[in-house]
C-alpha cells in the first residue's frame, strides 16, 4: 500500500502586497528613488526568509497610486521569481482607489481560507485626494482584509499618519516615519524579513485577544533613525 | 474485564508527527493523542486529539495538548459511566451538551493548575520571549492557563450514541457506509486566519461544539478526528474530504492494521509538502458495519 489518502498537497499562499504612493510629490528630493532602491534591496531578504519556510509559498504583488490606482505587479508572484520595476512619479494621491483594488482580491474566492494572513505595506508621503475611508470599508470589510498584517510606512513629515493609523487598525502599532533614505531601507528591510518570518509561522493565537490584528504577533520594531542633520524629508 | 464481541469491533489508531516547521526550529510536537480503552478496542471508545497553539505566550502548550487529550479522554469516561443507568436519551444528550464542556474545561484547568504548582515557571522560559512587539512572555503569567494553551476535539462512541466535541481549530468527519463524508459539527467563523478558540480562553466552556448522535440503523463506518495541520495540507477542501473515502477503501482493501502502519508516513509526507504544522490524525473504525457492508458486496 504506497498510495496516499487525499487529494494533492500544498504549501499555504502567503500574499505579499506592497503598495506604494507615487503621487508627484514622492518625486521631491529622491523620494521614489528611495523606494525603489529599498524595495529592490529588500527582494534577496524576502527570498532568504522564504528560502528558510518552503511551507509558506509567498507570492508578492505591488499596486501603485497616484491619479488612480494600478497594478505594478498585477500577478501574484513566487518571490524567487520577483523583479522590481522602478517606479515613477506624478499626480495626486488616490490611496482609496488601491485600498479597494486590494480588497477585491482579498476577497475569497479568489484568496483561500487555508491562506496564511496576507501582509500588506502601505507607504505613503501625503493626504489621501479620494474617498480613502470607502477604499478602508472596502477593505475592512473582507475577512483577510480584516486580518491581514498592515504595516504603514511614512515617508516625511507631510504624511498624514492619521489615515496610515486608520489603515494599521491597531492601536498599538504606529505608522513607522521614515525621513530620510536610512531610515526608509531599514524599515522595508524590517517588514519584508521580519514581518514576513512572523506571518509564515503557522502558530495559532487564541481569538479572544481584545487587541485587533494580533492573529499575527508583530515582531519588535527596528531602533527608529533619529532625526539629523541628514533629515531630507 | 472481558469485551463484548459486538462491541469489540469498534477499533481506534491514530498517530501524531511533528511538523516539518518546527523540525527545523528545533520546537517539540505540539499536538497530542489519546483514547480509551487503552487496548484500543471495544465500547465505550473515547478517542480525543489536541493542538496546542505554540505561539510565543503558550510555551508550554505541548504540555497543555497532553493534558486536554488525557482529561477528555477521563472525563467523558466518567461521563459516560454516570449515563449508565440513564434509561432517556434526551438527557443523556443535555448533559452531554451542557455539562460535558464545563466539565472537560474546569478539570483542565486543574490539571494545568496543578502542572504549573509542580513546575514553575523559571527564569530560562520567561527569558527566551521572542521579540515580539508589545509584548512578551514576561506578560503570560498574568494569565497561566495561555502558557498552556490548547485545543481539543474528541470522539466518544457508546452502544446508543456517540458524541462529538471540539473546542477550537481542527477537524471531525464522519464517512458513512457507502463512503459519503460529513461534518458532525456546524462550522465555526471564528476559526480563521490562525485565530482559534481555546481551552484557555475566559469562560472556554461556552466556545465548545457539541454533537450528540444515538446510533440508529446506519451509524458511521469510520470517524476521523485530526488537528488542522492535517488538514491545512491538502490543496483544497475536496482533497482533504477525500482522506475519509480514501482511508475506508484501503481499509477495506487491506485492513486496518496495515493503513495504521503507514499513517505515520502519510503524516509525515503531509506536513513536509503541505502546512508544515503538526499533524494528528486519529480513527475510529465501526468493523460491524463493515462487516455487513462486505456481506452486501458479496451477495
Amino acid at each position: 500500500m504506497s498510495m496516499r489518502p487525499g487529494g494533492e498537497l500544498a504549501t499555504r499562499p502567503l500574499h505579499f502586497i506592497w503598495m506604494a504612493d507615487c503621487s508627484g510629490s514622492m518625486d521631491v528630493d529622491g523620494k521614489i528613488q528611495s523606494l525603489n532602491t529599498a524595495i529592490k534591496e529588500a527582494i534577496p531578504n524576502m527570498q532568504t526568509v522564504a528560502d528558510e519556510n518552503p511551507n509558506a509559498q509567498v507570492l508578492v504583488r505591488a499596486i501603485k497610486f497616484s491619479s488612480g490606482a494600478q497594478w505594478h505587479v498585477s500577478q501574484p508572484t513566487e518571490v524567487a521569481d520577483f523583479r522590481w520595476e522602478d517606479l515613477t512619479a506624478e499626480g495626486v494621491t488616490d490611496m482609496g482607489k488601491a485600498l479597494t483594488m486590494v480588497a477585491e482580491q482579498l476577497r475569497i474566492p479568489p484568496m483561500t481560507e487555508r491562506a496564511l494572513p496576507p501582509v500588506l505595506v502601505l507607504i505613503s508621503d501625503g493626504q489621501p485626494t479620494d474617498d480613502y475611508a470607502s477604499g478602508l470599508k472596502a477593505l475592512m470589510g473582507e475577512p483577510w482584509g480584516r486580518k491581514a498584517v498592515r504595516i504603514a510606512i511614512a515617508i516625511g513629515e507631510d504624511a498624514d499618519t492619521e489615515v496610515l493609523q486608520k489603515f494599521i487598525g491597531n492601536p498599538e502599532l504606529k505608522p513607522l516615519q521614515a525621513n530620510n533614505p536610512e531610515a526608509l531601507v531599514k524599515y522595508i528591510k524590517w517588514v519584508s524579513t521580519a514581518v514576513l518570518k512572523s506571518a509564515s509561522s503557522p502558530a495559532s493565537q487564541t481569538s479572544d485577544s481584545a487587541t485587533p490584528g494580533m492573529n499575527v504577533p508583530i515582531p519588535v520594531l527596528p531602533e527608529s533613525v533619529p532625526a539629523s542633520a541628514d533629515d531630507v524629508w | 474485564m472481558a469485551v463484548d464481541k459486538h462491541t469489540a469491533r469498534w477499533r481506534v489508531v491514530g498517530h501524531s508527527v511533528r511538523g516539518a516547521t518546527h523540525e527545523r526550529a528545533g520546537v517539540p510536537n505540539q499536538d497530542a493523542i489519546h483514547w480509551l480503552p487503552e487496548s484500543s478496542a471495544g465500547l465505550p471508545l473515547i478517542l480525543a486529539v489536541a493542538d496546542g497553539h505554540g505561539s510565543h505566550k503558550s510555551f508550554r502548550s505541548e504540555t497543555g495538548a497532553r493534558l486536554a487529550v488525557e482529561t477528555a479522554a477521563q472525563v467523558i469516561n466518567d461521563f459516560l459511566l454516570g449515563q449508565a443507568q440513564t434509561e432517556s436519551l434526551s438527557v443523556t444528550k443535555r448533559a452531554a451538551e451542557e455539562w460535558l464542556p464545563a466539565a472537560l474545561t474546569r478539570r483542565w484547568l486543574a490539571a494545568v493548575s496543578a502542572h504549573l504548582a509542580a513546575h514553575p515557571l523559571v527564569a530560562d522560559e520567561l527569558k527566551l520571549a521572542p521579540d515580539i512587539h508589545g509584548t512578551s512572555r514576561s506578560d503570560a503569567p498574568s494569565n497561566p492557563p495561555v502558557v498552556y494553551g490548547t485545543t481539543i476535539l474528541a470522539a466518544a462512541v457508546t452502544t446508543g450514541f456517540i458524541i462529538y466535541l471540539q473546542l477550537g481549530d481542527g477537524e471531525i468527519l464522519t464517512v458513512s457506509k457507502e463512503g459519503a463524508v460529513t461534518r458532525p459539527l456546524s462550522k465555526d467563523e471564528r476559526l480563521f486566519a490562525n485565530e482559534t478558540t481555546s481551552l484557555c480562553s475566559p469562560d472556554a466552556w461556552r466556545d465548545f461544539r457539541v454533537c450528540f448522535q444515538v446510533v440508529s440503523n446506519a451509524p458511521p463506518s469510520l470517524i476521523l478526528l485530526c488537528t488542522d495541520g492535517y488538514s491545512n495540507s491538502f490543496h483544497d477542501e475536496q482533497g482533504f474530504l477525500k482522506v475519509g473515502t480514501d482511508i475506508l477503501d484501503m481499509i477495506r482493501a487491506d485492513g486496518l492494521e496495515m493503513v495504521n502502519e503507514h499513517l505515520a508516513s502519510w503524516l509525515t509526507e503531509s506536513t513536509y509538502a503541505g502546512s508544515g504544522d503538526d499533524v494528528t490524525l486519529g480513527l475510529i473504525l465501526n468493523q460491524d458495519e463493515e462487516r455487513h457492508a462486505s456481506v452486501e458486496h458479496e451477495v
